[in-house]
C-alpha cells in the first residue's frame, strides 16, 4: 500500500512539473504576418506643404506573443523595398533607385525586436530597425493586442506609427530636396496562429 | 534633385586642379622624363578628381555601402594606382597589362559585392552572373585594347576628348533614367580627363624634345588619361544599368561610341591633316551619343519630367493612363 502512495505521489509531482513546463512552453504563441489582412503605409512630404502617401506591398514578419511574459514577446517585420507603391509607376521606379531606396543593393527593410514591455492596451518594442543597409535602434509602441477566433484559426493584431529621419539611414542628403526628411511610416498588422 | 550650377562648379574645379597641379610640376623640373610625365597625369587626375568629388560631396566610404561607394572608393584608386605603375619604364610591358586585364576582371565583380545579383535569393543564378560578368569585362577589355592600339598607331588627344564625350553623355543619360548621384558622379571624369589630356597636349607642343630626358613625350600621358577615363565611363554605365535604369542597348552604345575613332585609320582618312583626323573622330563618336541622349531625354520627358511638377503632364498621366 505504501509503495502505491509512493508511486501515485511521484506520478503526481511527475506530472504537475511537465504540465507546467509545457503551460510556460505553450504561453507564446507564435504568430504568422497575415499579408491579405495587414499592411505597412507611410507618408513624407512633399515641399514642406502637403504629404505624399505610399505603401510596400510586399511584407512578411512573425511575431511571438507570451502574454505571460511579455518581455519574451518578439516580433520581426521584413518589407521587400521594391514593392514600393505610390500610384504613380514612374515615381515607383525612381524611388527604387539608388538616390532612394537603392532596391537592388538593400533588398529589404527590416525590424527585429529586441526587448519588450506591456504598457496598457500593448506594447512598447525596442528593436533594431534596418533601412538602406543602415541599422538603428527605435522603439514602437504597438497598440492592439486583442484575439480572435475566426473559424478555428486565433488571430491578433497591432496598428503602429513610426516618425523616421532619411537621412538618418544613409539617404543622400541632396536627393531629399522637395521630398521632406521626416517619413511617418504606418502598420497595422494582423497575424494568424502557426 | 539635380543642381546643374554644383555639377559646373565641380567640373570647374576639378579642371582647374588638374592643369594647376601639372602646369606646376612641369615648372617646378625643367628636364621631364616619360614616366615623371606619366605620373604627373595620373596625380593630376588624382587630385582633380578628390576635388571635383569633395564639390559634390561624394566622400570616400568605408566599408562601401553601395554600387558607387565601391567605384569611387575601390575601382577609381585601384585604376590610378595600375596606370601610375603602367607608366614607369622599368615596368615591362605584359607586366603592365597583366595589372590592367586583373582590373578589368575584378571591376564587374566589386561593383555588384552584397546586391541582389549575387544574393542567394537574387535576381540572377550562378551562371547568369558569372556569364554578365564575364560579357562586361570582355567588353572593358576589347574597348580598352583596341583604344591603346589605335593610340600606338595614331597617336592624338582625340582619344582622351572622344572618352570624354562618351562619359559626360553616359553621366547626363544616367541622370535622365533617375539615377541622380551616379550620374552626377561622371562630371569630374571629364573635367580631369579633358583638362589633364589638353594640358599634356600643351606641354608637348611648348617642349622640344631636348629638355626631355628620352624624346618620347607623345606616347606617355595619354595612355594613363585612356585606361583611366575608360575606366570611369564603363563604372558609370556599369552602375546606371545593374543599379539604376538604364538600358543594357544604350550603355553598350556609349561605352563602345570612342571605338568609332578607329574609322579614321581607314586609308580615306589615315593621312590627313592631325587637325583633321581628330575633328572627324569626335564628330563620328558625337554621333550616337547624340541619338542615345535624345532618346534618354525624351523617356524622361514622358516618364519623370511630371515628377518634377509639370501637373498639366501629370493629369494627363492620371486621366488618360500610362
Amino acid at each position: 500500500m505504501r509503495r502505491y502512495i509512493s508511486l501515485w505521489i511521484l506520478t503526481f509531482v511527475i506530472g504537475t512539473t511537465v504540465c507546467g513546463s509545457g503551460k510556460s512552453l505553450l504561453a507564446a504563441d507564435v504568430y504568422a504576418y497575415d499579408p491579405i489582412h495587414s499592411s505597412v503605409g507611410f507618408k513624407a512630404r512633399h515641399l514642406d506643404i502637403s504629404w505624399i502617401h505610399g505603401r510596400f506591398n510586399e511584407v512578411a514578419g512573425k511575431f511571438s506573443l507570451d502574454r505571460e511574459d511579455p518581455s519574451k514577446s518578439t516580433f520581426e517585420l521584413t518589407i521587400k523595398a521594391d514593392s514600393v507603391d505610390t500610384n504613380n509607376k514612374a515615381r515607383d521606379e525612381h524611388l527604387r533607385q539608388p538616390d532612394y531606396f537603392d532596391t537592388k543593393q538593400f533588398p529589404t527593410i527590416e525590424f527585429k525586436s529586441t526587448s519588450t514591455k506591456a504598457i496598457k492596451g500593448g506594447y512598447e518594442v525596442t528593436g533594431n530597425f534596418t533601412m538602406h543597409g543602415k541599422t538603428n535602434k527605435v522603439t514602437i509602441v504597438l497598440m492592439g493586442g486583442k484575439e480572435h477566433n475566426f473559424r478555428g484559426t486565433k488571430r491578433v493584431a497591432f496598428s503602429t506609427e513610426l516618425s523616421l529621419k532619411r537621412s538618418d539611414y544613409g539617404f543622400d542628403k541632396n536627393a531629399i530636396g522637395p521630398i521632406g526628411d521626416k517619413a511617418l511610416i504606418f502598420i497595422d498588422c494582423e497575424g494568424v496562429r502557426k | 534633385m539635380p543642381d546643374p550650377l554644383l555639377y559646373l562648379k565641380a567640373t570647374g574645379v576639378a579642371a582647374i586642379v588638374s592643369v594647376a597641379f601639372a602646369l606646376a610640376m612641369t615648372r617646378a623640373r625643367r628636364c621631364v622624363s616619360t614616366s615623371w610625365l606619366n605620373s604627373v597625369s595620373v596625380l593630376g587626375l588624382s587630385l582633380g578628381l578628390g576635388s571635383g568629388y569633395y564639390v559634390l560631396s561624394l566622400r570616400l566610404a568605408w566599408p562601401p555601402a553601395n554600387g558607387l561607394d565601391r567605384f569611387l572608393t575601390i575601382v577609381v584608386p585601384a585604376a590610378l594606382i595600375v596606370e601610375l605603375l603602367a607608366g614607369f619604364q622599368r615596368v615591362p610591358r605584359w607586366f603592365a597589362w597583366t595589372l590592367r586585364m586583373s582590373l578589368v576582371v575584378a571591376i564587374p565583380r566589386i561593383l555588384v559585392h552584397g546586391s541582389v545579383y549575387l544574393s542567394d535569393a537574387g535576381d540572377w543564378t550562378i551562371w547568369q552572373a558569372v556569364w554578365t560578368m564575364v560579357v562586361c569585362s570582355a567588353l572593358l577589355a576589347g574597348t580598352w585594347c583596341l583604344l591603346a592600339w589605335l593610340y600606338r598607331r595614331s597617336p592624338g588627344v582625340s582619344i582622351p576628348l572622344a572618352l570624354s564625350l562618351a562619359t559626360q553623355s553616359a553621366g547626363l543619360t544616367v541622370m535622365m533614367a533617375g539615377y541622380i548621384k551616379g550620374g552626377a558622379a561622371a562630371f569630374p571624369f571629364v573635367a580631369t580627363i579633358m583638362a589633364t589630356a589638353m594640358t599634356m597636349k600643351l606641354l608637348n607642343r611648348r617642349m622640344s624634345s631636348s629638355e626631355t630626358n628620352d624624346g618620347a613625350l607623345e606616347n606617355v600621358p595619354i595612355p594613363a588619361t585612356i585606361g583611366i577615363g575608360l575606366v570611369g565611363l564603363f563604372g558609370c554605365l556599369f552602375i546606371g544599368l545593374f543599379f539604376g535604369r538604364l538600358s543594357s542597348g544604350n550603355a553598350t552604345a556609349m561605352l563602345v561610341a570612342p571605338l568609332l575613332c578607329w574609322t579614321t585609320e581607314t586609308p580615306l582618312f589615315r593621312h590627313r591633316k592631325p587637325w583633321l583626323v581628330g575633328s572627324l573622330r569626335l564628330a563620328l563618336v558625337a554621333i550616337p551619343l547624340v541619338i542615345v541622349l535624345a532618346m534618354a531625354k525624351s523617356k524622361f520627358d514622358r516618364e519623370m519630367a511630371p515628377l518634377l511638377g509639370n501637373a498639366a503632364e501629370m493629369r494627363h498621366e492620371i486621366f488618360v493612363g500610362q
